[in-house]
């Protein structure tokens, strides 16, 4: 195996492209990030990292926006991020000019994608280290989330996840991403707290939320909200567990 | 003697001469070897109640019934979180050795400081007869020989069962099968075949070999028929990591057996062993 996995641009006989396999296994080493898409909100909700005592918090950013209805969420190398994330601004705004009208979510997601994908296919460079969640919404007002990873490739999804514990948040979704769940936007947020907390230490001052509603550009949660929040997911908690307890008992 | 390169190189000559240069040069490469060998030797320092114990033993041997090593920064910061956090254990002494990559060895009698990469030694105070011994120091292959002997040699064999933990990279470890990120960290274990118990986690499967320490423990083990369980750790990170010092946690059940143990255990105390890397490194966001 370790023939193959030195240069980018070698197959191995089985068909693997070994760089780019070990670069998710580095996306594997960020925080996780959850996107969800609701009917008239998109939700990015991320683990905060622990910063250092002298760093200042507010340049420690997983969520990202690219434009005034973009938004994107990354996990992975954090130089990596930034690079890409520069790339896809200039390109949003270059768009906007030559074309006059914002990008759509599809388009920015792709242009991300084949950024990625160009640098699998080079000589001498190494894949990007990260996942995105690219979030937004389109002129036409329809909600998206797009997820790229390493190896350039792009799919539109409901609900998804990337980043440290991403099986155990994706699986959590898919059990619990139905219609009623994302009824209404606070339950669409709730929705993505329910899944941080899965796999989020000591509750709710780890979690970062941003949310973009239709035709508003990217808002970031103030800890107090996410605070209660939490104590709401909490306390429902609880009554369920009221609730089968009683069932269980008549 | 000309080289197929064109430079000239001295030989010298075969004839044989009663030249005392000769000698010499022997001399000096038997002194030279003398004192690497000097310089290399491991050497272990007992506190003053063991060494007497080991004087007034016939053998200068102490008596054992368990000695649990613990070979790299997780394993040493498991056993320090979850066994010697109590305060029921003394340190009874420590190894001093040097190496290319271990240069403790110019303080001899002078116990390694906390933190330092050393090779420690602590017993329990209610049961003497229970040895620990985390060995955080990298020790070269040509010490480990003689490391093993003198450890060992220092407990009688009667009676004596041996468990060893030890860290890993999971990049070492060979499998057909993709291991997905959240098998990592796991454990494996090896088995002395004098050993009779269950070992609490799968065998370690071929074609995956231990090296260092904690192989040349295991070889001792086999050879001498002591009865000897390894539990290796394989792990994705490279420094002390919590998560990583709780995949050791299976060993608790055989080590509640010996001594007293904290029931709980805060995350705080944890959190004390496991260097705090996150905040520092901003390479993965």
């Amino acid at each position: 195996m370790s023939l193959y996995d030195r240069a980018i641009t070698v197959f191995s006989p089985d068909g693997h492209l070994f760089q780019v396999e070990y670069a998710q296994e580095a996306v594997k080493k960020g925080s996780t990030a959850v996107g969800i898409r609701g009917k008239d909100i998109v939700v990015l909700g991320v683990e905060k990292k622990s910063v250092a005592k002298l760093q200042e918090e507010r340049t420690v950013r997983k969520i990202c926006t690219l434009d005034d209805h973009v938004c994107m969420a990354f996990a992975g190398l954090t130089a990596d991020a930034r690079i890409v994330i520069n790339r896809a601004r200039v390109e949003c705004q270059s768009h906007r000019l030559t074309v006059e009208d914002p990008v759509t979510v599809e388009y920015i997601t792709r242009h991300i994608a084949t950024l990625k994908q160009r640098y699998t296919q080079s000589n001498g460079r190494r894949p990007f280290g990260i996942s995105a969640l690219i979030v937004g919404f389109d002129c036409d007002g329809t909600p998206r989330l797009y997820q790229t990873d390493p190896s350039g490739t792009y799919h539109a999804w409901k609900a998804n996840a990337i980043g440290r514990s991403a099986k155990t948040v994706r699986e959590f979704l898919e059990k619990n991403y139905t219609d009623e769940a994302i009824a209404t936007d606070n339950e669409s947020i709730k929705l993505a707290i329910k899944a941080l907390l899965e796999v989020v230490q000591s509750g709710g001052k780890n979690i970062e939320l941003a949310v973009i509603r239709r035709n508003q550009p990217l808002k970031l949660l103030e800890s107090k909200e996410i605070e209660t929040l939490v104590t709401e997911i909490e306390k429902e908690k609880e009554d369920e567990a009221e609730k089968k307890k009683q069932k269980k008992s008549t | 003697m000309a080289t197929f390169f064109g430079e000239v190189l001295s030989v010298y000559s075969r004839a044989v001469e009663e030249d005392d240069d000769d000698l010499d040069d022997e001399n000096e490469d038997e002194r030279i070897h003398r004192e690497i060998e000097e310089k290399r030797e491991v050497h272990i320092v007992w506190c003053p109640e063991v060494a007497q114990s080991l004087e007034d033993s016939g053998s200068n041997t102490l008596q054992c019934s368990d000695l649990i090593i613990a070979v790299g920064t997780n394993a040493a910061g498991f056993l320090s979180a979850y066994v010697l956090n109590t305060e029921s254990w003394d340190a009874v002494g420590h190894v001093s050795l040097w190496n290319e990559r271990s240069r403790g060895s110019s303080r001899q009698s002078i116990a390694p400081l906390p933190g330092e990469p050393a090779c420690l030694f602590y017993r329990h105070r209610d049961n003497p007869a229970v040895l620990v011994c985390q060995s955080t120091c990298y020790i070269a292959e040509d010490q480990l020989f003689q490391w093993t002997e003198k450890v060992l040699g220092c407990l009688q064999k009667r009676g004596l069962s041996v468990m060893v933990l030890s860290d890993s990279p999971v990049a070492e470890y060979k499998t057909p099968d993709y291991l997905y990120g959240s098998a990592v960290p796991f454990l494996r274990s090896l088995k002395s075949s004098a050993s009779k118990g269950q070992a609490l986690c799968p065998a370690l499967e071929q074609p995956n070999i231990l090296t260092g320490l904690p192989a040349a423990v295991l070889s001792h083990c086999q050879v001498h028929q002591i009865p000897a369980v390894l539990y290796q750790c394989y792990t994705d990170v490279i420094s002390p990591d919590s998560i990583t010092m709780e995949t050791y946690k299976p060993a608790l059940l055989c080590l509640s057996k010996l001594v007293k143990l904290e029931p709980c255990l805060s995350a705080d105390v944890l959190r004390k062993f496991a260097i705090i890397t996150e905040a520092q490194s901003n390479l993965y966001t």
